[in-house]
């Protein structure tokens, strides 16, 4: 039985006062990945028939390491925002809504740590 | 995971068939939603043939043709019959719209009416807006200024100022936006939707009010504000013509111009 | 009374029935004061017919420059009326108006504005300076949407205040006691079939016109005159009720309104031969002549076979002339409207329009302060303790004859705003609701219940078409008495056929069947008396034209008409016609033969 009011429903836990730096942050990293997501695919392209040792040369340059760890950060902090979106959106169960979004931001972080290191790797090797 | 299907008591079921009793070359089929609260039975479509001859030229006119000659228990709002009272939202053909404006003719083929998508039904084509009018409740939709307005005049406005709520006033609430939005439907209990979106933006663009602050903090959340996603069917649906995803960005840009 | 049937009961200081401008407007005041308010609506508040007002609402605020003054809106309401107006209450409204509309603009109402910020006006027919001198703009407007801009705002500003509301309650019946108060009403809540009765000090009726006694009107469908036929049936009277307004410009075929604002911004009226005939008829304001002018002026135009179409049977409203930006900011409204109902584009070719019907003059007797007044042989302004009526279902009498555009709006918010003060006055007087009998309201009850369950042969809807068409034949812009006489003996007829009603929807939850049968009922009764009270007055004053006599009486008929309704017999009895005004700033404005 819900004696509760409508309003009361509504106006739920009040304003988050929160929102508004997640919906930049994720137009933000969108802008970031336009000219980075190109940069990248275009090095993937030119570096597939390449050899270890070519690709190698090619991440001594800071220019390009710096720009790979941008576009990484910048992937994964995009992709985690997107789904975090997507679990607020699709999943109703709270406990459900809270793992995945948790398990979704720890893998993010560990994922673009991976692709750091193993860049940075390349990098000083 | 989210429910794809109808919980087993809401499955339409095929209902009865009406045939009209007289026949010619305009002839056209009404397929309508009905359910009835008081019995133990699902929702059926009911099918009404009719002959537009004898018809008026809007959707509500064949709905009230159905009530007035063929089956009197049909149930659906209806009022000014010229689309300022927001009544008889409903959807037609896979759109919400207003049934007194929306002409039969616009229709090929069968015509499919069934009550705003997403709401509780409360009989037939009438669903439950009592939540959805306590969303446009909790926006506080009225005046708010901290000064006293002078005694014996207006408050002065200019033109211009006045222009900036023309497509925002005109809202006449019939919340076809509001259920016409998918992230209302997976998140109606906590996003505003369009419509009441809209109407908060009429107070904040109206140079009269001082409350701009609250009403933005207010709506500073990922629910309340930030579940549009610009999918734009409110505006592709809004029988008049407003663009309520239009009023949800302004309030967006306006949330940004005050951190930058 | 039946286990099935349960009251809820409850109690309130007041009790307001119907959410349009002038229910809302008393609700808001009360709340705003204090009161322990409840309004009960058959419709949410902002679906009320208020929403389809056009033009705008009249005040002589004098934005415009053009030197207005209350008293030559007084004298423009009055000649209007054509002397039937009582003059302390139209004084009393006249003055008000400025106040009552600043307050309205406080609220939030969205005015359009002039250059220099203040609320725009704009000219409407019958509106006018020094006393008949030249065209006044009085007339504040919101675009051609002014009634939704005033109906929302005043709704918001109900919510702002708490008012408590009860949507989609339909009300029965007045609960009187037997020394003729009126104690609360019982209503029947559509949303979960439950029944209520309210115990309230006061009960307010804001309950409308009943335009939808007719085939062709601008009226919403919900424009049943619920309060109107609630106080026959308590036997008390309705007043003026012959008097029903045409608006010369419904939208052909469907009736749907074009707004007078379309002539006031520079539109014009044209017959089959092209002819602007308006300037025969009226040659001094021409188009912006006052309403009943001027639909009997199309109506003659049609009748001697100059009307356009197929079948010569409307005339065109040209706005084509006019520039677009006007159109667009101005007339936004009913250009949409001319579009989607007549499939024309208002900016390049003529609306087809008729005289369609558009507002009930009469309705429930009420003294300026919004009471409803009983008359009785000793004492014409006796008033019925516990019951207010205000808007279009009560008779003030602003109006008299015939209203003027812009007026309406403007009665339902200043009457709307007396009834608040009113009521605060007399419930600060009164300490406790007296409590309901057990049996009060089972009458209404029982004829629910027979009408749920009725098996009969006439559907709604059939009886309802021949009472709509037979008030449009019988009952319409002209009338004779043989037609009149004519017409009651079809009402009646139709009366009894409504004894013979079928029902199948047997439910209680939105049982919409049962309301259209209530509705229904409603509509006949007034119908009965509107008739009746046509064949009765035997002269012609303001929308009532009697062919047989065409002439104003003013000897004989210089008063008001108090019909009542007992069985299938209306009796009359007059009221006088206040010739005088409310305070010595104003003077009579004695009767004169109204030419425009």
């Amino acid at each position: 039985m819900k004696f509760e009011s409508l309003l009361r429903q509504v106006l739920g836990l009040g304003s988050s006062k929160t929102g508004l730096s997640h919906w930049i942050h994720q137009r933000i990293s969108a802008i970031a990945l336009i000219p980075l997501g190109v940069w990248f695919v275009g090095m993937f392209i030119v570096l597939l028939p390449a050899s270890f040792e070519e690709a190698r040369i090619w991440f001594s340059s800071p220019w390009t390491v710096a720009l790979a760890v941008f576009f990484i950060l910048a992937l994964f902090y995009h992709g985690y925002l997107g789904m975090q979106v997507i679990w607020e959106d699709y999943i109703p169960h709270e406990l459900t809504k809270w793992t995945l979004i948790i398990v979704t931001q720890l893998v993010s972080l560990f994922m673009s740590l991976l692709a750091i290191v193993s860049l940075l790797k390349v990098f000083l090797s | 995971m989210v429910q794809l299907r109808l919980p087993p008591h809401s499955r339409v079921q095929k209902g009865k068939t009406y045939p009209s009793p007289s026949q010619g070359p305009r002839m056209k089929l009404f397929h309508v939603y009905r359910y009835d609260p008081e019995s133990q039975e699902n929702p059926r479509m009911d099918t009404y043939e009719l002959n537009l001859d004898e018809c008026g030229s809007m959707v509500l006119d064949a709905l009230l043709k159905i009530k007035d000659e063929v089956d009197t228990t049909l149930t659906f709002r209806r009022s000014c019959r010229e689309g300022v009272c927001g009544s008889c939202a409903m959807n037609i053909n896979g759109t919400n719209t207003l049934a007194c404006i929306k002409h039969i003719d616009e229709c090929q083929d069968d015509i499919k009416i069934t009550p705003l998508p997403h709401l509780y039904v409360v009989k037939d084509l009438v669903p439950d807006l009592s939540f959805a009018y306590s969303q446009y409740d909790s926006v506080q939709p009225w005046l708010q200024a901290a000064d006293n307005p002078p005694p014996d005049k207006e408050r002065l406005q200019s033109e211009e100022e006045r222009a900036k709520l023309d497509g925002l006033w005109e809202c006449v609430l019939c919340f076809c936006c509001t259920t016409s939005c998918p992230s209302y439907w997976w998140n109606g209990d906590r996003y505003l939707g369009p419509a009441t979106l809209l109407q908060s933006y009429r107070w904040i663009a109206d140079s009269r009010d001082e409350a701009t602050g609250e009403r933005l903090d207010a709506l500073e959340d990922p629910f309340k504000l930030y579940r549009c996603h610009t999918i734009m069917n409110c505006t592709n649906t809004c029988p008049k013509g407003l663009n309520p995803a239009k009023a949800i960005g302004e309030i967006k840009k306006k949330m940004v111009e005050r951190v930058v | 009374m039946s286990k099935e049937y349960q009251f809820i009961d409850h109690t309130y200081d007041v009790v307001v029935i119907g959410a349009g401008g002038a229910g809302l407007r008393a609700t808001l005041g009360m709340a705003a004061l204090g009161l322990k308010t409840a309004s009960l609506t058959k419709v949410f508040p902002t679906r009320s017919h208020t929403v389809s007002a056009q033009g705008g609402i009249s005040a002589a605020l004098n934005n415009m420059g053009d030197g207005d003054n209350w008293r030559f809106h007084m004298y423009d309401t009055v000649k209007g009326s054509d002397w039937l107006g009582d003059q302390d209450a139209i004084e009393y409204m006249c003055r008000n108006a400025i106040p009552a509309v600043i307050e309205l603009e406080h609220m939030g109402v969205p005015f359009s504005r002039t250059e220099d910020g203040k609320i725009y006006q704009r000219t409407f027919g019958g509106q006018t300076l020094n006393y008949g001198e030249s065209i006044a703009k009085r007339a504040c407007a919101a675009a051609d949407r002014t009634g939704h801009a005033i109906l929302h705002t005043l709704y918001q500003q109900s919510l702002k205040h708490k008012a408590q509301f009860f949507n989609e309650c339909f009300v029965l019946d007045l609960i009187m006691d037997g020394d003729g108060v009126c104690r609360g009403v019982i209503a029947w809540n559509l949303a979960d079939g439950t029944l209520h009765r309210f115990a309230a000090h006061i009960v307010v009726l804001a309950t409308g016109g009943y335009g939808r006694a007719y085939l062709s009107c601008t009226s919403a469908h919900t424009c049943t005159g619920d309060g109107n036929a609630m106080v026959l049936r308590a036997g008390l009277p309705l007043q003026d009720m012959e008097f029903v307004q045409f608006h010369p410009t419904g939208i052909y075929p469907a009736g749907c309104l074009m707004s007078e604002a379309a002539r006031a911004e520079g539109g014009y009226l044209t017959n089959s031969v092209g002819e602007k005939f308006m300037e025969r008829y009226a040659p001094h304001v021409k188009d912006l002549a006052s309403r009943d002018v001027v639909s009997r002026a199309i109506t003659i135009e049609i009748n001697e076979g100059r009307g356009v179409g197929p079948l010569k049977d409307h005339v065109y409203l040209h706005i084509e002339h006019l520039d677009p930006k006007t159109i667009h900011e101005r007339l936004p409204g009913i250009t949409e409207t001319a579009r989607i109902f007549a499939g024309v584009d208002a900016a390049k070719e003529p609306i087809p329009v008729l005289p369609t019907v558009h507002y009930n003059m009469g309705g429930i007797p009420t003294n300026h302060l919004a009471e409803v007044v009983n008359p009785t042989d000793q004492n014409p302004e006796q008033v019925v303790p516990g019951l207010m009526a205000i808007g279009e279902g009560a008779c003030v009498s602003v109006h008299g004859a015939n209203r003027l555009g812009t007026n309406s709006l403007l009665d339902l918010i200043v009457f709307g705003r007396a009834a608040a003060y009113r009521a605060n006055e007399i419930v600060s007087k009164e300490k406790i609701v007296k409590p309901l009998g057990a049996k009060d309201g089972e009458a209404s009850i029982e004829k629910l219940d027979r009408l749920r369950n009725a098996k009969g042969s006439l559907k709604t809807a059939e009886i309802r078409l021949n009472m709509q068409r037979a008030m449009q034949t019988h009952c319409a812009v002209f009338r004779t008495q043989n037609y009149l006489e004519e017409g009651i003996k079809k009402i009646q007829s139709i009366m009894t056929s409504y004894q013979d009603i079928q029902l199948n929807d047997r439910s209680l939850i939105w049982n919409s069947d049962l309301v259209e049968a209530l509705e229904l009922e409603n509509l006949l009764q007034q119908s009965f008396v509107t008739i009746h009270s046509a064949l009765n007055r035997t002269e012609s004053r303001g929308a009532h034209a009697r062919e047989d006599f065409p002439e104003r009486d003013d000897v004989k008929w210089m008063k008001h008409t108090n019909a009542k309704l007992q069985g299938n017999q209306v009796s009359f009895t007059y009221r006088p016609v206040h010739l005088y005004t409310l305070t010595s700033d104003v003077d009579v404005i004695p009767p004169q033969k109204r030419v425009y």
